[in-house]
């Protein structure tokens, strides 16, 4: 895939020798550091050594109008948390139908979130990191089709995109880094708004497939039930084309020197270990000049439903009408696979409330300083986390 | 002494520059309504024609410009700040691409006063017979 945007790069370098079409260059760039507060915590990949990598990043746009309203983008990105190794984040054609209506294909932004489609460039936004809670979706874009529609209705603007296409990439599920694939994704993303106001709602459905194989403890589990007959036990466990969901809403207002935005987002891959994750924010800001301050409150809820447990039977029958427990081979006392698996699912619970300070200041027409200080607290553990991250976000 | 007086002078004299008022031009065969809704729209890339259907191309200024930073208060009710930050949500999802830029009102009134897609803005008084104003502020 990677050369199919190493063409398209070529392409759009070559292209005004041939069309006198102009590239325009844009770019961004993060540079944050980081710490926890405490010693030994650790939250969002920094720990209690100031850390200058996860949080920074640095990018270079390439976009060029091929005439008859066709143009290309590129975005090469490069990230701290990745070495600063350069990739495609984005890549893609557009095609404008008319003044209101265009259609693009490649690489593009998956429209979970309402600051998605430009979470990178940190300038955009008030927040040192946005809402981890909600923002929790630990991979970004797909490959496929966008149709987006925009219409004016007097003082309102709606938006309307229509996404069809698919994933390929590592989530970071149970392990970091654990191979999937989301395939026949379709989302639905409208957003309305005015001068001060901005409502939003997006649903995208798909079929979800994780490997597991990380995880040693899933993988004998799965074993142990498939050797007792057990299958569709395992596939509740398994997420192999998984029907899932996401569904979110969101409203934005900027009103005089008022901010406040908040989002929901729910999220559920059926018959499968993980628990529906329910999660909110709820961020007022006040903006005096150049300085803008914001508090912020979230929430994030994942639990597996009372139904799903002690599906594994304590024991099957076995041909002679004989009772055979259902255990782990030669355990001693007992191990029952029902217990493994209703722990299994019960790990998945996580309960965690989290508040920011977060303090902005433009101190240049393309720059932005920035300090936050988090708080997460984890409901299950018991433990308390608290973050400090700073850096500049320009564009450019 | 002296040099305070020159430099309390040359306050003067840019606080009022600051405060000229704003001219928006367009070609002069260019007949269309355009009121202040339309001209923000246009420049906020949230319009692309006029009224009759003909491209509506903007034309914008440098960041640093005193006209600049007055059409974008006044007509645009955001600070240079809030205007990048809107153009960066649109420029890096590929959604709208912000208006050219001219260097000075002397590039501004050519480029207008050649090609009946543009809509400008200049210094008040500083629009000739080649353009035709259609708003000040």
């Amino acid at each position: 895939m990677k050369k199919v945007y190493l063409s398209l790069l070529t392409c759009m370098i070559f292209i005004p020798f041939f069309s006198q079409a102009e590239v325009r260059i844009n770019g961004f760039a993060s540079i944050y550091g980081g710490k926890t507060l405490d010693n030994d915590e650790s939250i969002y990949g920094y720990s209690d050594d100031i850390d200058w990598q996860n949080g920074s990043l640095f990018a270079v746009q390439l976009s060029s109008d091929l005439s008859e309203g066709l143009s290309a983008t590129a975005q090469i990105l490069a990230r701290g948390n990745n070495d600063f190794n350069a990739e495609f984040e984005w890549a893609y054609l557009t095609y404008s139908i008319s003044d209101n209506a265009q259609i693009s294909t490649g690489k593009m932004r998956i429209p979970f979130y309402r600051y998605s489609d430009f979470l990178d460039v940190g300038y955009a936004y008030r927040w040192a990191k946005p809402p981890q809670s909600v923002y929790n979706l630990n991979f970004s874009t797909y490959e496929g089709v966008s149709y987006l529609y925009t219409s004016y209705l007097s003082e309102w603007d709606s938006s309307l995109q229509l996404i069809y296409g698919a994933v390929d990439t590592e989530f970071s599920a149970i392990t970091d880094s654990d191979k999937g694939q989301l395939k026949d994704t379709f989302g639905v993303n409208w957003s309305l708004s005015n001068d001060w106001f901005t409502a939003r709602l997006a649903y995208l459905v798909t079929e979800t497939t994780i490997d597991l194989s990380g995880s040693a403890e899933l993988s004998a589990l799965i074993g142990g039930l498939q050797a007792y007959g057990l299958t569709g036990q395992s596939n509740n466990i398994e997420v192999m084309e998984d029907d899932s969901y996401f569904a979110a809403v969101g409203i934005g207002i900027n009103y005089e020197n008022i901010l406040l935005d908040a989002e929901y987002t729910e999220f559920e891959i059926d018959n499968s270990i993980f628990a529906k994750q329910q999660q909110y924010y709820i961020s007022l800001g006040y903006q005096f000049d150049s300085v803008t301050l914001s508090l912020t409150y979230e929430n994030n809820d994942d639990e597996n439903s009372r139904d799903q447990f002690n599906q594994v039977p304590r024991a099957i029958t076995g041909p002679n009408g004989i009772e055979i427990p259902v255990v782990v081979p030669n355990s001693e006392p007992a191990i029952y696979l029902q217990d493994l698996t209703n722990s299994a699912l019960a790990s998945q619970r996580a309960s965690s409330d989290t508040y920011s300070f977060a303090f902005k200041y433009d101190f240049h027409t393309s720059a932005t300083f920035k300090a936050q200080l988090t708080k997460l607290e984890d409901d299950i553990t018991g433990v308390n986390t608290g973050l400090l991250i700073f850096g500049v976000d320009l564009v450019f | 002494m002296k040099n305070l007086i020159v430099l309390m002078a040359l306050l003067l004299v840019s606080s009022f520059a600051a405060n000229a008022g704003v001219d928006v031009i367009v070609h002069p065969s260019n007949a269309n309504a355009i009121d202040a809704n339309t001209i923000k729209k246009i420049f906020t890339g949230k319009a692309k024609s006029f009224a009759d259907g003909s491209k509506a191309l903007p034309l914008t200024q440098g960041d640093s410009s005193a006209v600049t930073s007055e059409f974008n208060e006044k007509v645009l009710k955001k600070s240079s700040s809030q205007l990048k930050a809107y153009w960066s949500k649109l420029v890096f999802t590929g959604k709208g691409t912000p208006p050219k830029e001219a260097s000075s009102d002397a590039e501004v009134l050519s480029l207008v006063a050649n090609n009946p897609n543009l809509i400008g803005f200049v210094k008040q008084g500083s629009a000739d017979g080649s353009v035709k104003v259609i708003q000040s502020f």
